[in-house]
């Protein structure tokens, strides 16, 4: 029965609202009305644009030693998690047999599992500092705490359901995999998106001004 | 009741390895999987010996003391067996067992071995008896047709036995009886030192 | 008596003779004959007496040339009988102790109350992974436990299939997060090492048992040594714990059954040592001395439980003017009422 729906009817829902809400997000903040630039463009904006989404790949040189600890756990969590998202032989097969139709290569077992360590590692470090941080602590919204525990949640059960024996745990999986797709679009998840235009944004508006930031 | 036993004569055993290669064969192991093995004491040394070695179905099984899930059950044969469905793979079993005989499909970095295997007498396993899981899991279940372990049924020296406790025994007494008549004879073990 | 009983007691005997160390027995045959006893020499090489292994089998896999393995009944007895009884008996004596600890002296505080004035014991990145490290050890206590005594414990409350599925998800959580102990324990090994040497006092410390021994408060620094001793209990036995966990953990590498016996055992003890020691070091810092648990959560100690726990360190910052104001920590955690008003608006 909680097996029929987890498998079905939620699992499709989820992915509904997941692919209708991130793409619905993406519509409406590309096409929000902004105010025309009348400044004379002082430098190509493009460029500017381009610039900025890989210049902020890495942190002002000013910054990183504040900011060390985020960094390199900032780096972590997200290759980490990339590479077991995409990479992990299960998620290959999943994806290959539920979505796509098509695999590719998997990573070998232990690699997908290192990737794990440091995506938990970077993780636990990066809400440990959101909490621990007076500043951080502060300015952090109950959705930021919600994402940070929902995605170790998706990522613990994964954890668990390793063995790939017991339906109950790939279950339990599957279902905080769903909780987190129809939160996703409605929340901090969304940077996983936003992050391209956002920077493109402020990237074109200094490129059209000559800032060089 | 029947008490299942395996015997296997170190004077008979040619290592041919029929009784593996039968094993493999007839309950579809995968590779890296063997229940059963034979090993060779001295090789190409004088007093060179071989004996296949599966689990020997203990009467106390270490396997089943140590195991943290307890998988483990011993039928009204005296056969050990296992409940794949509860085994969790942490590899304790093989530690464990004198014989070695628990396997597993893989030995991966961080302890990735998936559910262990082993000899199961051609016993299946908790199952339905002849079910398509339980072969699956198990191999075949000949016991319940009637037939003794395939390894032991197709030994070509006769030097594995198994079968019911008394019955290994007393075809072995008779053989040391035969031979040991053979061995004050200066054949057999005899050697000429000057 | 005939031949044919003389040939029976004989070929029963063998086995018997196989059991008996020394060298094979020689009978008495004409001269520049000799006959070794039947089978004797094969068993003593199958037993591997000498712990030499000489098979070989065709068969490719760990250990696959011995036949038996006599340690493997040992210790999987070690582990289901003494492991298991000593190991929760030391968990419960542990509590019992806390408890009683929490019954006689109850909470300890600070005399004449807080100041309300504060200074800083901890950096963000100690504190960092302080918890890193809590989060981790905890975690792999829980999951180790239920792997250790989940079948005299949680079987009979659960049922097989129910623990079955408690004990697939604790192993596999357990080995991921394993290399993470280390990792961790590093972090901490870097972060504190520099406060946990031996310093002068140290002693009268540990000999009046940091003052319930003697009159009054022992005179100490930043750490007392019961702190130091338990900083390296947990960077020592806690390597020893995650090195051979990482043996336990990498099968791959072929290493045989004994070296995994050994680590088991290894690991086990050490894991369980460090669980028994780390209920009173959460008990001292969570409930049972106050003001401390401030200390880690926010990086701040009030002034007053300095100089009643560390006296020297206190003095020390107040004569280097680390004491802040009552009025400047809440500013430094956000507080301050102005930012409070700010946050109101932006929302």
């Amino acid at each position: 029965m909680i097996e029929n729906l987890i498998d079905g009817p939620l699992w499709y829902f989820s992915l509904a609202v997941f692919c209708i809400g991130v793409l619905w997000q993406l519509v409406t903040i590309i096409f929000a009305s902004r105010k025309q630039d009348l400044s004379l463009a002082r430098s190509s904006s493009t460029s500017g644009a381009l610039k900025t989404v890989f210049s902020r790949f890495v942190p002002h040189k000013e910054m990183t030693s504040k900011i060390g600890i985020q960094l390199v756990a900032g780096y972590l969590f997200h290759l980490g998690l990339f590479a077991l998202l995409f990479f992990a032989a299960p998620h290959v097969i999943f994806l290959e047999q539920n979505l796509l139709g098509f695999g590719w290569a998997p990573l070998p077992h232990w690699a997908f599992i290192i990737a794990a360590q440091a995506a938990f590692l970077g993780l636990i470090i990066l809400w440990l500092r959101r909490m621990l941080h007076p500043v951080s602590r502060l300015i952090s919204t109950l959705d930021d705490h919600i994402v940070a525990i929902l995605t170790f949640v998706v990522m613990l059960t994964g954890c668990f359901a390793l063995l790939e024996s017991s339906t109950g745990l790939r279950l339990l999986h599957r279902f905080s995999v769903e909780l987190w797709l129809i939160y996703f679009p409605f929340s901090a998840l969304m940077h996983t998106f936003t992050f391209i235009p956002s920077r493109a944004f402020t990237g074109a508006w200094f490129g059209r001004r000559g800032i060089d930031a | 009741m029947a008490r299942m036993k395996f015997y296997c004569d170190a004077e008979r055993c040619i290592e041919c390895n029929a009784c593996v290669t039968a094993c493999k064969n007839e309950h579809e192991i995968p590779w890296g999987v063997n229940r059963r093995r034979v090993v060779t004491i001295k090789d190409g040394e004088q007093g060179e010996r071989s004996l296949s070695v599966a689990c020997m179905h203990c009467s106390d099984a270490p396997c089943a003391t140590v195991c943290p899930v307890d998988c483990f059950y011993t039928t009204g044969d005296g056969i050990v067996l296992h409940d794949k469905d509860i085994c969790i793979g942490c590899g304790y079993c093989f530690y464990a067992c004198p014989f070695g005989a628990p396997q597993f499909p893989e030995e991966a970095a961080f302890a990735s071995r998936g559910k262990m295997d082993k000899c199961t007498f051609c016993a299946g396993g908790p199952e339905e008896d002849h079910s398509s899981d339980e072969y699956k899991k198990y191999g075949r279940n000949r016991l319940s047709e009637g037939k003794l372990p395939l390894c032991a049924e197709m030994c070509a020296t006769k030097a594995l036995l198994s079968g019911d406790a008394d019955v290994v025994s007393d075809i072995y007494r008779k053989r040391v009886i035969n031979r040991g008549s053979s061995a004050f004879n200066w054949g057999g073990n005899a050697k000429i030192t000057g | 008596m005939n031949i044919q009983t003389l040939l029976l007691l004989v070929g029963l005997l063998l086995p018997q003779l196989s059991l008996a160390d020394g060298p094979p027995k020689q009978n008495n045959f004409p001269d520049g004959v000799s006959s070794q006893s039947l089978g004797a020499d094969l068993w003593r090489e199958v037993r591997q007496r000498d712990l030499q292994s000489s098979g070989v089998s065709q068969v490719k896999g760990v250990d696959s040339g011995i036949l038996i393995n006599a340690h493997g009944d040992q210790w999987a007895r070690f582990r289901t009988s003494k492991l298991t009884t000593y190991g929760s008996i030391a968990l419960a004596a542990m509590f019992g102790l806390v408890f009683l600890f929490y019954v006689i002296r109850g909470k300890i505080g600070i005399e004449g109350g807080f100041s309300g004035n504060m200074v800083q014991r901890f950096t963000d990145y100690q504190r960092i992974a302080h918890w890193t490290l809590a989060i981790v050890f905890l975690f792999l206590a829980i999951t180790g436990l239920i792997l250790l005594l989940g079948r005299p414990l949680l079987i009979p409350l659960f049922g097989k299939g129910v623990f079955s599925i408690l004990a697939s998800a604790s192993k596999e959580g357990h080995n991921l997060f394993g290399p993470l102990f280390l990792v961790s324990l590093l972090m901490m090994l870097f972060s504190y090492v520099s406060r946990n040497i031996y310093e002068k006092g140290d002693l009268t410390w540990l000999l009046r048992l940091g003052g319930s021994i003697g009159d009054g408060h022992v005179s100490t620094g930043y750490f007392n040594m019961g702190e130091k001793i338990w900083y390296w209990i947990v960077i020592l036995i806690g390597l020893v714990v995650a090195l051979s966990g990482l043996i336990l953990v990498s099968p791959n590498f072929g290493q045989g059954r004994v070296i995994m016996e050994l680590s088991h055992i290894t690991h086990t003890i050490g894991a369980l040592a460090l669980i028994v020691f780390s209920v009173a070091h959460i008990y001292l810092g969570w409930i049972g001395s106050e003001g401390a648990m401030e200390g880690m959560k926010t990086g701040y100690v009030d002034a007053s439980w300095a100089d009643a726990h560390h006296d020297r360190w206190g003095k020390e910052c107040r004569d280097q003017g680390l004491v802040i104001s009552a009025e400047e920590y809440a500013r430094l955690q956000g507080k301050n009422p102005a930012v409070e008003v700010a946050t109101e608006q932006g929302k």
